[in-house]
């Protein structure tokens, strides 16, 4: 019945287009232009509970706002939150944390993204079984996560448990109460936490090549390195251009396992700038200074988002 | 170890008949990829079981050894939490936030991605171009003005506040990803129905909403997952705990000194279960759907 109503709309319309097809055209098009009405409720509700509460954090990182004076006038002090924030000496060195942690999550996420999916696109039980127990996890809220992260690197957790049975080291290894081992030690779950989403996505990319370009590479005596290297990489450039965005975007903004595992310490060691600018302002209760940190973030973002909209326009393109 | 070498042998690559595609099948690589394999199942089954494991001993146990797979298991974390009324007020707001922030982000979304994948302009350029944006700035820039603005606004210590700001964080995410799946809908179709008469509103409730249902599906679901595991906004715009749903719960028992880790673990347990349910009933959905939204 449908494609019957289809073929006669089709035809239906050629009819009309062949009569006057100018105005036919334009009316076409404001039909379809009148279909952006159907955003306006998106755009109206993020207009009033997005961008409203951004100009007003805006505002706030300009202004002296403490705990008592949040719903009262604020005073305009310019750029003293941001003097202030970089006097106290916790900014410079969230900045520092920011950049080793996205980079620690980024390239562990994504070798260890295409390197699960490689080993998982085989059709096998134990393949099928272990990608849906890694979307599992992926599902799970991360404050389960961080939650059983922060037991097995505890003092007496397995992982400590191992490495002293092993007899790698004497002493249990802090690896969440030292500045040496904390923030690598978050980054690495938080790695963890999303090689799951880039395998699946790396999979499709695997398995979209033709099984004729494999025979045709086993035909040649191509082994399997060679494959993973001259047709597997390859065929997933584009993807892992998108992947590797959203993946530093993922790490820029976890805030999740830091509070689990962490709260930001020992001192600032695992604090990241989003991460302080929480602490400052729900913590420290100081909300014009925690507003200025958070602004820094946000204009992070925007550079980050006009690297993501080129590499989306490449990938269309290609 | 090396005993597990051989297990995904490559007859176990016969194509199975749900599978999508013919598969090839791979030899020499085998037993390097088995191994491999294992190792993974590993990295990823061990906190599970761990989590499981822990919530089933007893206090004592966990002091004395945290890493022992040999113990008396018990279910006093369980009866603790369950006798607790807090739990099942948490497990109740879990749900409230939970599906109503499901339900308010798929009434606002779903038009707007039908909307954005129908017109090329330059406004759905731009559109696009804030959505993305919207979607990157982390929660932090977010819960510092909306904890003002909700003060002012008489909606702090409600749930309504909550679902509102989970809504306005996911939006963005499920706009970008159900735009794709109305995007794939023959143009074609939707003007046969408008030739036939059926006005704009009816061709996308009789003709687009259940063609791109697998979108709205698989959206629906992950924005239920994001926000039952959400807690930086319940635990702020929650004055008591008294109000809190499971996962601020959980963050705020975390991350006290002197944790009580069977009970943390039970109470992790239960958060998890609801989860599990949801992804047995659509795990080939996400399987399908998120790497769908991811790339386009």
């Amino acid at each position: 019945m449908s494609t019957d109503s289809a073929t006669t709309g089709l035809v239906r319309r050629a009819a009309v287009r062949a009569g006057q097809p100018p105005r036919s055209a334009t009316r076409r098009n404001a039909t379809k232009r009148r279909k952006l009405a159907f955003a306006l409720p998106a755009g109206v509700f993020l207009l009033v509970f997005s961008f409203f509460p951004l100009a007003q954090l805006a505002r706030m990182s300009v202004s002296d706002v403490s705990a008592r004076t949040l719903n009262q006038p604020w005073t305009f002090v310019g750029g003293e939150n941001f003097a202030a924030s970089a006097a106290q000496g916790s900014l410079f060195p969230a900045f520092g944390n920011t950049i080793i942690f996205v980079l620690v999550v980024t390239v562990v996420g994504l070798i260890g993204g295409l390197a699960a999916a490689i080993l998982l696109s085989a059709n096998s039980w134990l393949s099928a079984f272990v990608l849906g127990l890694m979307v599992f996890i992926w599902a799970l809220p991360p404050v389960v996560n961080g939650s059983v992260w922060k037991f097995l690197l505890g003092d007496a957790g397995l992982i400590n448990s191992v490495i002293t049975g092993v007899g790698l080291s004497q002493q249990a290894v802090p690896f969440l109460y030292d500045d040496r081992f904390a923030l690598l030690s978050v980054a690495v779950v938080n790695s963890w936490a999303v090689v799951p989403f880039n395998a699946l996505v790396f999979r499709a990319g695997i398995l979209g090549i033709p099984a004729e370009t494999f025979e045709a590479a086993r035909i040649d005596g191509a082994n399997r390195w060679q494959e993973i290297w001259h047709m597997i990489i390859p065929a997933v450039r584009p993807t892992t251009l998108v992947l590797a965005v959203l993946t530093v975007v993922y790490a820029f903004r976890s805030f999740d396992f830091i509070f689990v595992m962490t709260y930001g310490g020992p001192g600032v060691a695992t604090s990241t700038l989003p991460f302080l600018s929480y602490l400052q302002a729900f913590v420290r209760f100081d909300f014009g200074m925690g507003a200025a940190t958070a602004i820094i973030s946000v204009l992070l973002v925007l550079v980050l988002a006009v690297i993501y909209a080129r590499s989306v326009r490449a990938e269309e393109k290609s | 170890m090396s005993a597990m070498n051989t297990a995904p042998a490559p007859s176990t690559a016969a194509a199975r008949p749900d599978a999508p595609r013919p598969r090839r099948t791979r030899r020499r690589f085998e037993p390097v990829a088995g191994s491999l394999r294992v190792v993974l199942l590993l990295i990823y089954a061990i906190p599970i079981l761990f989590i499981v494991l822990t919530s089933l001993k007893d206090r004592g146990d966990v002091i004395s050894s945290q890493s022992s797979f040999l113990f008396t298991p018990t279910l006093d974390a369980y009866t603790a939490a369950l006798s607790n009324q807090g739990l099942f007020v948490a497990l109740q707001q879990s749900l409230t936030i939970a599906a109503g922030t499901t339900a308010l982000t798929l009434l606002i979304a779903i038009p707007a991605g039908y909307g954005l994948a129908r017109v090329d302009s330059r406004i759905t350029t731009i559109g696009l171009g804030l959505l993305i944006v919207l979607q990157m700035v982390p929660q932090t820039a977010n819960v510092i003005p909306l904890y003002q603005i909700f003060g002012a606004w008489g909606l702090l210590n409600q749930n309504i506040g909550v679902i509102i700001a989970d809504t306005a964080l996911l939006v963005p995410f499920a706009i970008l990803l159900l735009r794709p799946f109305f995007r794939a809908v023959p143009e074609a179709l939707e003007e046969a129905a408008s030739i036939d008469g059926a006005t704009v509103m009816r061709t996308f409730w009789s003709i687009m909403l259940p063609i791109a249902r697998n979108g709205v599906a698989t959206t629906g679901t992950l924005v239920f997952l994001l926000s039952w595991g959400e807690f930086l906004y319940a635990v702020n715009f929650f004055l008591s705990p008294g109000n809190y749903p499971l996962s601020a719960l959980l963050a705020q028992q975390v991350s006290a000194f002197g944790i009580d880790w069977p009970g943390l673990m039970a109470l992790g347990v239960i958060t998890s279960v609801p989860i599990l349910i949801l992804f047995s009933f659509t795990y080939r959905l996400l399987r399908e759907g998120l790497t769908l939204g991811a790339v386009k």
